[in-house]
């Protein structure tokens, strides 16, 4: 293997989610896509995958209400927010923070996910995040951290 | 699909140690305990339990949770030998978090079941409850507080995806119990319900042990906070729930403790003639899904019990005891469903109505569990490991199950999230 053998995945994948676009790797053999995307296909362990573009959009498929404990300052300082499950459109399932635009709708979720059915449409939402080089340090790095929105937040 | 093959020879547990799980700063008999000391400690009890010197290992595996940070140390299996008067043995340490302990057992197990050795020594150590003063000698700790505790947790997760997207931490705790209630049409009541009667299960438990973190029950928090009983207590401001379903007494119990056990192949056991039976190691499922993988102890559960019973042949029904990796309380009742130990959609029932206390018809963790046990973290699932052999013997005090229990089985779980699923069955 030779440098010009090689590129960060994960790079490219925050690179793309910083510009609202979101690549995978979809696997040569089964098709399936590695979302977010990595070297080798873990739906039938083949070594082999190659770039493909989503759409960032899927649906919800489970949901988690965080407490204290798992509670993040900075995602509560940009609206009600939840845990849960997405499969995209094109297949993959991973889980995010999911954004939900009102209290309410956080304490209704899984009710309608789990007992009326309903299908939830989500989009992806990166948020910013800046981050100290190091602890205490002015210097920082910037990057987009891939979350998701309820389609009903953006269509009210 | 891993299919697991038939061990080159059987292998059985023939002693056990392992020190209280308290926190050693806070009893003036072990303040100033280092890591040395406390594996010290496990391993020579557990040598001597099975008739055998320090000069009689051969090899010897090191287990803690987080070296680097509550341990100040790189290179901890190099630090501990001289303690316990193995000097120039050869060693491995590993880490594999909450985890760690079962990997111990199964580690253990492969280097004698191969014929590589006869006789190993497994074990773990986290002084868990204090950090060390670094550049200081070993006998001095300082306080861990939250704050310097919380950011080292997400470190089990993923650094390229899991951390940063915040889902791994997110959905830990809760995702497999919030599937279970509603798969059962549970309302949030019911959840509760059963997660406070298996706490109250649990403590009651720890509490007949000397070994335990705690030495009081759930009345007594009461009585202590003017309310007039443990189910008071339990459901009261004094226990908030912290995430969507668990309550403080949901989770685990940050403790010092260390373990050790030690192995050799059956036949050899067996013509040594003990005392007590030796305790056959039958087999370890094992699976790995990172933590923020959808349903990811749920599939490894899952899995490592597949490869576990297809292994052994054993069948869930067969099983008459089980131990549960659960820092977070709810694992307890879905994954006792899971490996086929109390039936589907039954396990919240037995939980709330007290049923896997040690003399209840479905014992789980009969030492407690990390949240009423105590947590010492890599040395835990030894813990469980220690309990589980004592309780096989007969000889776990005023805990011991009615019917001496033949069969068990361990759940383990932890660190971003490793699962070993083994089965432990008495010699006869
Ligand atoms: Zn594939």
């Amino acid at each position: 293997m030779l440098l010009t053998d090689m590129e960060p995945i994960v790079k490219r994948f925050y690179d793309g989610v910083a510009k609202g676009e979101y690549w995978g790797r979809k696997c040569v053999e089964c098709g399936a896509i590695e979302f977010p995307p990595h070297l080798g296909c873990n739906a039938c362990g083949c070594g082999h995958t190659e770039w493909v573009q989503l759409s960032g959009h899927g649906t919800l498929e489970s949901f988690v209400v965080p407490g204290i404990q798992n509670d993040k300052p900075y995602l509560k300082a940009v609206e009600p927010y939840g845990y849960g499950k997405v499969k995209l459109d094109e297949g993959p399932e991973y889980t995010f923070v999911i954004f939900c635009g009102k209290k309410k709708v956080v304490k209704r979720l899984q009710e309608r996910l789990y007992k009326d059915h309903e299908v939830i449409g989500v989009h992806a939402k990166p948020i910013e995040r800046v981050t100290p080089l190091k602890p205490g340090s002015d210097q920082t790095v910037t990057w987009s951290e891939l979350c998701f929105e309820l389609d009903e937040v953006a269509e009210a | 699909m891993v299919k697991l093959g038939k061990q080159a020879r059987s292998v059985s547990i023939v002693g056990v140690g392992c020190t209280p799980f308290k926190n050693f700063e806070d009893h003036p008999e072990t303040k100033g305990m280092s890591e040395g000391d406390a594996f010290g400690y496990a391993a020579l009890e557990a040598i001597e339990d099975a008739g055998l010197a320090p000069r009689d290992i051969q090899y010897f595996y090191h287990g803690a949770a987080n070296p680097f940070m509550i341990g100040d140390s790189l290179t901890p299996n190099m630090q501990v030998a001289d303690w316990f008067g193995v000097r120039g043995l050869g060693s491995v340490h590993h880490s594999e978090a909450c985890c760690t302990g079962y990997v111990a057992l199964q580690e253990a197990v492969q280097a004698v079941a191969s014929g590589t050795y006869d006789i190993v020594l497994s074990g773990a150590v986290d002084l868990a409850a204090s950090l060390p003063v670094v550049n200081a000698p070993g006998c001095f700790r300082r306080d861990f507080p939250l704050e310097e505790m919380l950011p080292s947790i997400p470190m089990v997760y993923d650094r390229a995806y899991g951390r940063p997207l915040d889902s791994a931490f997110g959905i830990s705790f809760d995702n497999w119990i919030n599937k279970y209630r509603w798969e059962y049409d549970l309302s949030a009541e019911d959840i509760d319900a059963a997660l406070n009667g298996m706490s109250k299960s649990l403590r009651r438990d720890a509490v007949l042990n000397p070994l335990a973190f705690y030495e009081s029950d759930f009345d007594d928090a009461a009585k202590a906070n003017g309310l007039e009983d443990a189910d008071a207590f339990l459901s009261s401001m004094f226990n908030p729930k912290v995430t969507q379903y668990l309550r403080v007494t949901g989770f685990e119990t940050k403790c010092d403790g260390a373990a050790a056990l030690v192995v050799m192949p059956t036949e050899m056991a067996v013509a040594r003639g003990y005392d007590h039976q030796p305790i056959d190691v039958l087999g370890t499922g094992a699976a790995a899904f990172e933590g923020a993988t959808p349903d990811n102890e749920y599939m490894g559960t899952k899995e490592g019990a597949r490869q576990v019973y297809e292994l052994t042949g054993v069948s869930p029904d067969e099983i008459d005891l089980l131990f549960v990796n659960d820092f977070f309380l709810a694992g307890d009742i879905v994954a006792a469903e899971e490996v086929g130990y109390i039936p589907r959609g039954e396990a919240w029932q037995y939980a709330r109505d007290g049923r896997c206390g040690f003399d209840g018809d479905k014992p789980i963790n009969t030492h407690g569990g990390r949240c009423n046990f105590g947590h010492a973290h890599g040395a835990s699932g030894v813990a469980d490991i220690v309990e589980a052999v004592r309780q096989m013997r007969g000889t776990a005090g005023a805990a011991q199950m009615p019917n001496v229990p033949r069969t068990t089985f361990l759940r383990g779980f932890g660190g971003g999230q490793n699962i070993r699923c083994q089965i432990l069955r008495t010699h006869e």
